[in-house]
């Protein structure tokens, strides 16, 4: 059982993928998506946030039914309804969100819902050997395969999610954005294992936002843009600046419309602020308005720090000084107090009560503040609802409208529009523009130069190297929960960033 | 307002109907003396099903509140003939009781973590079993007059109960429906994270509606106890089972976010016109068991197929 | 990070991993055995062959209708009504053998209308999407009320000898023991080694995931429900059968009692975890211990209070051990 014995038909692709469009309800998650996957090759995915690539794995994986369009396995029109269907058909995929289970073995892991049988029955014995060799062949020799899963690192997860998609014979591998979550050394690790495999035949489709993996591991590249297929190229034929641009569709100057304000004072001032392991010994400053820009892996500690300053998880020790003053944030409600807000990064669940109307959403962090004695001022509230409503320009048929009926875009000016009710000094974005198409996303951004020209401190949390890079005034990189570096904007280059985001710190 | 409240509508056309079907049915069914008695008997579940209005709009639910009914029921005789408590020391220890239960029930889904359900399945066996132990199957009589003019009693002509319960809903429903308090917890019901995010005062506000139904859960007890004048440790045994079944049946979502007190109200209305119907029409009282088992079935089924309708 | 850098204990590969396999079960046996001796010296009477019997084969039932609870809390459902269940089999099945029926049929009856009614709250929570608490708290009115409504609360008597299934005996041993051990025994290794009892702890321990490698998740949520009636059923045969009467109320607190078996037994209330023989076993230790609390003269009426506080402690310290096992990444 080795992977890929046969050779799939020499010349044509493993997977080809022909103007697959999905649509949820009204909003179009995917146009007209189109690409060939070839035997042996690493082709990479790239988009922004909310481009499609999700929506596509998804459709891949058999958990989503395209809307339109065809997929050929080996040139043959394939019909991918279920997840079993789509490993039967060859493709095999390691989600971004790790689908697991904690509470079984590792050697189960490997073989959910696929358990080898002898005699109609499980044969653990088998299923042990067999999840030995295969993560053996994934460089991890040592792993007892008896170990809870849920007791693991994400990287080693990950690499028993892996075998697994090796153990079903896979031929096309898809990972989805596989080293988010991993430290430089993990991450170079599994790129060895995705290069051992392409050299083994098997076609290796790979989301990633990583610019320098992308470029040392690839040899084409597709770019999604809004949905829709834009272009593929051949690696050694392009430079990273040309699928930006692809990627952005406009000239960056554009997409990210940074206007030059005067910095002023001190507003926010953190001294070996601490909270666990992800948030260790911070300490810096932010200046009215200033756009202090934060980049950072994926659990690397950017929004543990955000939880900190807006006391979700209040600090274990360190100071926070706001305009001079000490202050103590031991609760959402008391950072809102003291004029610090926060716009959360996972906007359905967080940001937004989705099934409540706009005017319910943006009066909610000021409900004291306009129902005294407790009774909601209905005036009030409607004046409070229009007055965001208004200043953001949210696009709805109007304050009533039902919060979750909205575009990504507008559904974040809603949630931007409920903090500036409130009058905060600091403002906290948390991948302010995940899952916005691109015209609202220069819409986001051009409001965030606003509301720095206004005064505000902006502190931007951001897993787009390009959007951090273009609307910050400094950038804070931050990995393994410390403060690793802060550039000034001319220093911050992707290569200076992305060297401070991964490096490793020298006792591990 | 058809639109928003088309639950609450169908509800109260459901409840004319059933009025109409039952007073054909039966002809002391539509009489004053019968309505106000009624009004009596579906006190002690009104109560309690006002405060778990709050409870299921919150997203989370009270399983317990029968046995913190019983075990309020049982201390009430106990304090004052056992321990020799005067009556109306005991009228003013039994709602702490109440407050405690519930308070109990909110550190163990806020502070432990656990799932709401199983907290309160946990409480039901232990409110339960700490009336039974305390009781040991000794009931409890022969309490003074005016003790029993809450439960028996009227005022201006009308049950005690009614002017209760009247006031109760009032509070209820400006609450719920007008305050930011009921705001958070509706917040809080649709979506708990974003609630917190807001700023929204969270863990208070559920601290507040599990020890209010606790509380309500007490009243009850004292009101049932005055009414029939005696005190027993399987009071209230089943009574969740009511209690949801009119909150639900009132167009509450069990899944949190969506509910009004009307429509409770409604639901509680609908179901005493059934049961009160059944008895006179010679069907037994565990057939009335049936019954309310089959309407929040199908209630919750129906409610699923608006939820789906809705999210789609 | 820790990568796998914990270092297994010492001893044999199979014996480590069984013990770390049925850690929880092994410490339910000894639970048991400890109370045994602690309370025999005690009061010696406790440990006589009269109340052994009493405890292992009078409680039986509970630890077969435990296998099926466990099954269906593995998959992260509950159910409420199962004690109400047990009751209208009961009834169905002391009807049908007082009225001249062939006894197998009311042996076996109870089995198919236990799947068929648990059939229905499978399909309300895995179609309807109904929390099964909510379904089953129905369900629970509806069969303790259809039952009392349809019998008027009179008690089946003049069941034939023949009928009695739990006063018999095999090779010595009482009928409800011996049932329990071999149906605990052949669900243990159902759920352990066949692909379908594999697949209730991934539905139970990742509902997405579980969709994802390929099961039908509502369909097995169903199919569990039924299995789970099947078991009630089997339970109904070993209850009804131990007296000469069948009372047609609901036994008090069945479901309860039910449950906690399972909870105590290690079956994780949040779904995934749990093994048919550690419920099995905490149905004996639950019986040893209400037994013991009367011979060391604790009354009765305490014994809910108890159940309560068990389920609460129980369901802590699981939560605690996956916090444990979370922060151990």
């Amino acid at each position: 059982m080795t992977i890929a014995q046969t050779p799939p038909p020499a010349g044509g692709p493993a997977l080809s993928v022909r103007d697959i469009s999905k649509s949820f309800g009204p909003v179009k998650a995917l146009k007209t998506a189109s690409l060939d996957l070839m035997p042996g090759e690493v082709h990479a995915l790239m988009g922004e946030n909310g481009a499609g690539k999700s929506t596509l794995v998804k459709i891949l994986a058999g958990m989503h039914a395209p809307s339109g369009g065809a997929i050929l396995v080996d040139g043959v029109q394939t019909a991918l309804p279920s997840p079993r269907r789509a490993a039967e058909a060859g493709i095999a995929v390691v989600h971004q969100e790790l689908l697991l289970f904690g509470e079984l073995t590792v050697a189960e892991n490997v073989f959910a819902g696929h358990y080898p049988r002898k005699g109609g029955m499980v044969d653990w014995a088998f299923m042990r050997r067999r999840a030995q060799e295969l993560l053996a062949d994934l460089d991890c020799h040592d792993l007892d395969v008896d170990r809870k899963l849920g007791s693991l690192s994400v990287a080693m997860r990950q690499r028993v999610e892996i075998a697994r998609a090796l153990n079903h014979n896979a031929r096309v591998l898809i990972l989805d954005e596989p080293t988010a979550a991993l430290g430089e050394r993990d991450a170079d690790r599994l790129l060895e294992i995705v290069l051992r495999l392409r050299a083994r035949g098997v076609a290796i489709l790979y989301v990633s936002h990583r610019m320098n993996e992308i470029f040392r591991i690839s040899d084409r590249m597709s770019v999604l843009r809004d949905g829709t297929y834009i272009a593929t190229r051949n690696a050694r034929e392009t430079t990273e600046g040309a699928l930006i641009s692809l990627m952005v569709g406009r000239p960056v100057d554009q997409m990210f419309p940074k206007t030059e304000v005067p910095i002023g004072g001190p507003v926010l001032e953190v001294r070996g602020l601490s909270c666990g392991p992800m948030v260790r010994e911070a300490s810096f400053t932010l200046h009215k308005g200033e756009i202090l820009g934060i980049a950072g892996l994926v659990g690397s500690g950017r929004t543990e720090l955000a939880h900190v300053l807006f006391g979700v998880t209040p600090a274990q020790s360190g100071t926070i000084h706001l305009h001079g003053q000490e202050i103590r944030i031991a609760s959402p409600r008391a950072a809102r107090d003291a004029g610090i807000a926060y716009v959360p990064e996972d906007r359905g669940a967080q940001g937004l009560v989705k099934p409540l109307p706009i005017r319910e959403n943006i009066s909610m962090a000021v409900l004291d503040r306009i129902s005294p004695a407790g009774l909601i001022n209905r005036a009030k509230e409607a004046a409070v609802a229009k007055r965001g409503f208004d200043m953001l320009g949210v696009r709805a048929s109007g304050p009533e409208q039902i919060a979750g009926q909205l575009s990504g875009g507008n559904q974040q000016k809603v949630v931007i529009a409920k903090w500036l009710q409130t009058n905060p000094w600091v403002l906290i974005l948390d991948e302010p523009t995940r899952g916005i198409d691109v015209g609202a996303k220069a819409e986001i951004h051009r409001l965030i130069c606003e509301l720095a020209g206004q005064g505000l401190a902006i502190l931007m949390i951001s897993s787009e190297l390009p959007e951090v890079l273009a609307m910050s005034d400094r950038v804070m990189v931050i990995a393994e929960g410390r403060i690793r570096a802060t550039l000034p904007r001319e220093d911050a280059t992707p290569e200076a960033v992305g060297h401070a985001m991964t490096a490793r710190r020298s006792a591990s | 307002m058809l639109k928003r409240h088309g639950h609450e509508t169908v509800l109260a056309g459901l409840v004319v109907i059933a009025l109409v079907v039952m007073s054909f049915q039966s002809a002391q069914f539509l009489t004053t003396g019968n309505m106000l008695n009624q009004g009596r008997l579906m006190a002690e579940v009104a109560l309690v099903a006002l405060a778990m209005t709050f409870v299921i709009v919150s997203g989370g639910i009270d399983l317990s509140v029968g046995s913190t009914m019983g075990l309020c029921a049982i201390l009430t005789g106990v304090l004052w003939q056992n321990m020799g408590l005067p009556l109306g020391v005991v009228l003013a220890i039994i709602p702490l009781i109440g407050l405690i239960c519930g308070l109990f029930n909110g550190f163990l889904i806020i502070r432990v973590g656990m799932p709401p359900l199983i907290a309160t399945l946990g409480t039901l066996a232990l409110y339960r079993g700490l009336a039974e132990g305390i009781s040991q199957a000794r009931s409890v009589r022969g309490y003074p007059e005016w003790f029993a003019a809450i439960g028996q009693g009227s005022i201006l002509g009308l049950p005690t109960q009614i002017w209760i319960l009247g006031i109760a809903l009032i509070v209820a429903g400006v609450i719920l429906g007008l305050t930011r308090w009921g705001r958070t917890v509706q917040a809080i019901g649709y979506s708990e994270p974003a609630a917190h995010f807001a700023g929204l005062p969270v863990n208070g506000a559920k601290y507040a509606v599990y020890a209010v139904s606790g509380l309500a859960a007490s009243l009850a007890a004292i009101l049932f106890v005055s009414r029939v004048s005696t005190t027993r440790s399987d009071m209230g045994t089943g009574l969740e089972l009511d209690v949801i079944t009119a909150v639900v049946l009132g167009g509450t979502s069990i899944f949190g976010g969506r509910g009004t007190i009307i429509g409770t109200a409604l639901g509680l209305i609908l179901v005493q016109v059934l049961k009160n119907g059944l008895s006179l029409a010679g069907v037994r009282g565990d057939g009335t068991l049936v019954l309310i088992g089959v309407v929040l079935v199908l209630t919750l089924v129906a409610g699923a197929f608006m939820e789906n309708r809705v999210r789609r | 990070m820790i990568g796998s850098t914990t270092l297994p204990p010492s001893g044999t590969g199979a014996v480590r991993r069984f013990l770390r396999e049925y850690g929880h079960e092994i410490l339910v046996a000894l639970a048991i055995f400890a109370l045994l001796v602690g309370v025999g010296l005690y009061n010696p009477r406790f440990v006589s062959a009269r109340n052994l019997t009493t405890i292992f084969s009078g409680n039986a039932y509970i630890a077969v209708a435990a296998i099926g609870m466990t099954m269906v809390i593995v998959i992260r459902e509950i159910d409420l009504s199962v004690g109400a269940l047990i009751g209208v089999l009961a009834t169905i099945s002391g009807t049908l053998a007082v009225s001249g029926a062939p006894i197998w049929v009311a042996w076996t009856v109870p089995i198919v209308a236990g799947a068929a009614i648990n059939a229905i709250s499978g399909i309300l929570v895995a179609y309807a999407r109904i929390p099964s608490i909510v379904v089953t708290l129905g369900m629970m009115a509806i069969l303790q009320g259809g039952l009392i409504t349809a019998t008027g609360g009179t008690w089946i008597s003049n069941l034939p000898p023949e009928y009695l299934l739990a006063k018999m005996t095999v090779f010595g041993l009482p009928m409800p023991l011996v049932w329990a051990i071999v149906l605990t025994i052949l669900a243990g290794l159902w759920m352990r080694l066949s692909p379908f009892g594999r697949s209730l702890y991934l539905i139970g321990g990742n509902a997405e995931a579980a969709r994802a490698v390929g099961i039908e998740v509502p369909r097995r949520i169903v199919a569990v429900f039924m299995i789970h009636g099947a078991f009630a059923g089997l339970a109904t045969l070993l209850f009804a059968t131990q007296l000469q009467v069948i009372q047609s109320t609901t036994p008090p607190n069945l479901e309860l009692i039910v449950i906690t078996s399972a909870v105590i037994g290690g079956v994780s209330i949040l779904g995934g975890t749990g093994t048919v023989f550690g419920s099995s076993l905490a149905a004996v230790l639950f019986a040893t211990i209400g037994s013991a609390l009367i011979f060391v003269n604790v009354s009765a009426y305490w014994l809910r209070a108890f159940i309560g506080t068990l389920i609460l402690l129980t369901v802590m310290a699981d939560m605690l051990r996956r916090k444990r096992t979370m922060k151990g990444a």
